[in-house]
């Protein structure tokens, strides 16, 4: 797979044998009451010891609804957070390196190769410098070529997003722009660095649908000319049905099902995934849809007790699932993983 | 049914052409400080605009032009319209007039304090004095306030506990009193008054302010992606936080120079000030004198007080109005 | 103008030439302009567009819920008979919420957190003389909780003890107190996960045939609307650009920009096919496009698309259009 990085050259590159990121067991426990005096009591487990293989060029979709872990999980695979425990792995400039244990010092390769996008375009831009200045950071920041390098490469990567001619959007403030233009200026600060991994979290949310789809268009063709995988969160199903080629769905700090997207969309396995996909809406007046035979919405996972974490909402709910730990991922089609204990009963 | 006239349709291409890569980019000619500069002024003359649309905003401006016009009169007066013998305010005298304090006239438009000297060359010195004092104790007390209310803010913990007890305990305790017994201790002149206004106010109350709304910002999602491109503490605080904590800061500043000109007042007119001339000591002098409360000396006492009243309320007015700027919420439509 | 009904003898709620303008410090927005439709008793219309359509415009002006800048130009909103554009605060009060009532966006904000949620509602009822004493009007509230699927003994918790698809059906019974005859609910659902999305969405489509209610539905979600609505308006800058039964708009869009918003909304049902886009930005209403507000990004823009606003023609079975060159598509999602 051919990789062009910012020095213009071409780079042609075998696929790695390794995968680009790996995750183990990755876990984030939040404390709750919390005090200068005691320790605490309770932990929220917003992610519960996930793990999972991103390939290079092989976009994973995060998808889930609120609760589900899959903001925490981006913040960690980007040191936003630092994990509680696990670990992550992944390849910068050729070597593999644990991520969960680099110190503040060893963060500059880190920084250079994994970014991130946010989902607000209003917040995630401070309104008072100009665009030139918000793209330039990551370059600035990191000490990466001087004034005349720099205000070359935003001027090229503004070109890239579709906002030209560059030199009027450069000294222009966020105010000044719509929400689907202050999205492009977020992709292109995530990717003037050319990083190889960028976690896309929920980018298009808090756009309009006919913006929304030029972003998503946006970042898949730059995805193909610029080598960058995403790890991209979402609670939509059908966004995440165009921007990946594989899928993990999260419930509450787990994962319960991964696979090709297609796959688990048009085969779901897991009874939470098929739950999902009957609820979303569809554009069709004359579709009508079985109803999600599932209820109550998802309770905040504090102390979660030993066993399935869906059990109070799930249809299949059985004995084995009270009475044994959550469920561990098991493939069951090739490439298809699937955290339920009766799941093979469905296949 | 209406006729239909349609080819069939082509999906609309997508709004933009990557360009190939090494393709010419065209790169900007002007310096960047030079586009920073314009930026500044075409930002600072619409928040001039916004200002202006408030009339308190304007007529507090007013006064305070006024009284600078007075104080960058004065010297010019002494030096080539006044005779410096009868006019200076902290030595001259008028030996023509057998007895003073003597009311307005023609020589002397707001007459002569109980020893002799010109009271509009003293109010007009008296208001150098008042502006100097105001701005340095405003500027000491916004440096500390913002330094210190962006790390409590950022850092929290116990720097932060630190700052806001100290905060608590400075506003627990009366200013003036402490004043009162440091300036009975010590000699104090304009600038260690400036610098003590300066710090008890930049610890106290307005670094609590500011800390508040150091941490709403602390929270905001540009200051994760700052952290996500590789910026440090440093960065975060210098780059990010300071300057959306500036117009604050500024506004503060406004209230810091009533707070310091109406001190001194209080702080003069007990005589505990080791300074030349200022409108506090005017009134000092006159109460020394006994005509405090006689209304037929009534320019001794009326135009000081006049003048601080009317210096701190315009300071004052222009913080309300810029209030107005820095929080767009207080905006009418 | 075409007449847009066939029968006419069940229309509730006719909304003729609606215009209304906000004025702001920069000029005159045209946030609704010439909107007519009509809506029959029992029937569920869904009004669908992008952020600044106007399609919340419409929604606070039907309740005639305006801010203080904002003024209903002309038009004419028939309820029952009665022209709600004519009435004077007083007589409108006793109309809103008894005859026509909203469940607004982000419902959060309508419940207020200092109250018990069961007394926000006893409070909607007890000032429109719905009920004579407490105990009654608690038993109404009851029932109403029970009717959106709500626990009773929830009646005296705050807000902040509700989840949010609680909190939704919580304001959906406060619409519902006085028994409307049109509830407006504007994206009632949005900030919902999914599944409880579909729960709620279920729950209002039985209470709406339940209770024989007309219901228009806002949103911007495509699948939603479809879902829930008998007839579709699409509202683009403003204006109403495409109306008909749900299957006709959905299925044989004659808009250009129904089309486009139709064929850029991904799907998860069918195969994966190319996504469109729409190049180019909503206008801004201060300044709105000449004719046809869509010009600038329609591919298929001729001259006289620029030069008049073309009207709401009726192309057959109640199916309208504003557009001179409509598309002739079937659309296969």
């Amino acid at each position: 797979m051919k990789r062009e990085g910012y020095t213009g050259n071409l780079v042609t590159t075998e696929p790695p044998q390794e995968p680009l990121v790996r995750v183990e067991n990755l876990t984030k426990l939040f404390p709750l009451n919390k005090s200068l005096f005691s320790e605490a009591r309770s932990f929220v487990h917003a992610v519960d010891g996930i793990s999972f293989t991103i390939q290079e060029g092989q976009n994973l979709a995060l998808v889930g609804e609120s609760g589900s872990g899959k903001t925490t999980t981006g913040k960690l695979l980007v040191r936003l957070l630092n994990p509680t425990s696990g670990k992550i792995e992944m390849i910068l400039n050729g070597t593999q390196t644990d991520i969960a244990s680099l110190r503040r010092g060893e963060m500059k390769k880190f920084r250079q190769n994994v970014q991130m996008i946010f989902q607000d375009p209003y917040e995630s831009l401070n309104p008072r410098r100009t665009i030139f200045d918000t793209v330039a950071e990551p370059l600035t920041v990191q000490g990466i070529g001087n004034i005349a390098e720099r205000e070359l490469q935003v001027a090229k990567i503004l070109t890239t997003v579709g906002l030209a001619p560059a030199e009027t959007f450069m000294f222009r403030f966020p105010h000044e722009l719509s929400g689907g233009q202050r999205q492009r200026v977020a992709i292109a600060r995530a990717l003037v660095v050319a990083p190889t991994f960028v976690v896309a979290d929920e980018p298009t949310s808090m756009l309009d649908v006919s913006i929304r789809t030029g972003i998503m268009y946006l970042m898949q063709k730059l995805s193909d000319v610029l080598g960058v995988t995403y790890l991209y969160i979402t609670h939509d199903l059908a966004v995440a049905r165009y921007m990946s080629t594989r899928l993990a769905v999260m419930y509450r700090g787990k994962i319960v099902e991964i696979g090709e997207t297609e796959e688990v969309l048009a085969h779901p396995l897991h009874p939470y995934t098929r739950a999902l996909l009957s609820a979303v809406p569809v554009p069709d007046p004359t579709i009508k849809r079985s109803r999600a035979n599932i209820k109550g919405s998802i309770a905040k996972p504090i102390d979660p007790e030993p066993r399935c974490r869906f059990i109070d909402r799930c249809p299949l709910a059985a004995e084995v699932c009270r009475s044994n730990d959550h469920p561990e991922l098991v493939e069951l089609a090739p490439g298809h993983q699937v955290a339920c204990y009766r799941a093979g009963e469905m296949a | 049914m209406a006729e239909i006239a349609k080819p069939s349709p082509q999906p609309p291409a997508p709004d933009f052409i990557i360009p190939e890569p090494g393709s010419h980019v065209p790169v900007i000619e002007t310096p960047l400080w030079k586009i920073r500069l314009r930026l500044f002024l075409r930002s600072a003359r619409t928040n001039f605009q916004l200002f202006a649309e408030n009339p308190i905003g304007l007529f507090g401006l007013g006064i305070i032009l006024f009284f600078a016009l007075m104080a960058l009169i004065h010297p010019y007066l002494m030096d080539n319209v006044w005779d410096r013998n009868i006019y200076d305010p902290v030595i001259g005298i008028d030996q023509s007039i057998p007895y003073h304090p003597a009311p307005p006239s023609a020589d002397h438009w707001l007459g002569t304090d109980p020893l002799g000297r010109d009271v509009l060359s003293q109010l007009m010195f008296g208001t150098r004095a008042a502006f100097v004092l105001g701005i340095l104790a405003a500027i000491v007390t916004v440096t500390i306030a913002t330094t210190v209310g962006a790390l409590s803010a950022y850092y929290g913990g116990i720097v932060d506990t630190i700052f806001m007890r100290l905060a608590d305990l400075i506003i627990m305790t009366p200013t003036v009193t402490i004043l009162i017994v440091m300036a009975a201790l010590f000699n104090v002149g304009f600038v260690h008054l400036a610098i003590i206004i300066g710090l008890l106010g930049g610890f106290g109350g307005a670094t609590i302010i500011i800390k508040s709304q150091a941490l709403t910002i602390k929270v905001r999602a540009y200051i994760e992606a700052a952290r996500v491109a590789g910026g440090g503490d440093v960065h975060i605080i210098l780059r990010h936080i300071i300057p959306n904590l500036l117009p604050l800061s500024f506004l503060y500043m406004m209230f810091t120079v009533t707070t310091a000109i109406a001190l001194e007042a209080v702080l003069s007119f007990f005589g505990l000030l080791n300074i030349r001339m200022s409108w506090g000591l005017m009134i000092y002098t006159t109460q020394r004198a006994g005509y405090l409360l006689d209304m037929s000396k009534w320019w001794l006492v009326f135009p000081a007080g006049l003048a601080i009243t009317m210096l701190c309320a315009a300071f004052y007015l222009v913080g309300r109005a810029m209030d107005e700027v820095v929080n767009p919420r207080l905006r009418k439509r | 103008m075409a007449e847009l009904s066939t029968n006419q003898n069940d229309i509730l709620l006719k909304v003729e030439n609606l215009t209304m303008h906000y004025t702001t410090r920069a000029g005159e927005v045209s946030a609704v302009d010439n909107v007519s439709f009509e809506l029959r008793r029992g029937e569920s219309m869904g009004l669908v567009g992008e952020s600044g359509c106007g399609k919340t415009s419409v929604a606070t002006t039907l309740l005639r819920l305006l801010p203080e800048n904002a003024v209903i130009k002309s038009g004419h909103i028939y309820l029952d008979g009665l022209d709600l554009v004519d009435l004077n605060e007083e007589k409108m009060r006793q109309v809103r919420w008894k005859k026509i009532s909203m469940v607004f966006q982000a419902a959060m904000n309508a419940l207020n957190p200092v109250y018990k949620v069961g007394d926000q509602i006893i409070e909607a009822l007890e000032n429109h003389n719905e009920v004579k004493t407490n105990q009654e009007a608690r038993r109404r509230v009851e029932d109403l909780f029970r009717l959106v699927g709500l626990d009773p003994a929830m009646i005296d918790r705050y807000p902040h003890e509700y989840s949010g698809g609680m909190r939704q059906r919580a304001v959906i019974a406060m619409a519902l107190a006085c028994h409307p005859d049109v509830i407006v609910a504007d994206e009632p659902t949005t900030a919902l996960d999914v599944i409880v999305q579909d729960n709620l969405l279920r729950e209002m489509i039985e209470l709406q045939k339940q209770l024989n209610m007309s219901m228009i539905y806002i949103s911007h979600d495509i699948a939603v609307i479809a879902e829930v609505s008998d007839r579709i308006g699409v509202m683009y800058a403003g204006r109403l650009v495409e109306w008909g039964a749900s299957d006709q708009v959905f299925k044989r869009p004659l808009h250009p920009y129904t089309y486009g918003l139709m064929s850029a909304f991904p799907s998860i049902v069918g195969p994966k096919r190319e996504l469109t886009t729409l190049p180019g930005e909503p206008p801004d209403l201060l300044n709105p496009p000449t004719g046809c507000r869509f010009h600038p990004r329609c591919p298929y823009a001729t001259e006289s698309c620029a030069r008049e606003a073309p009207p709401l023609r009726d192309m057959g079975n109640g199916h309208f259009v504003a557009c001179e060159h409509p598309m002739e598509v079937s659309l296969e999602l």
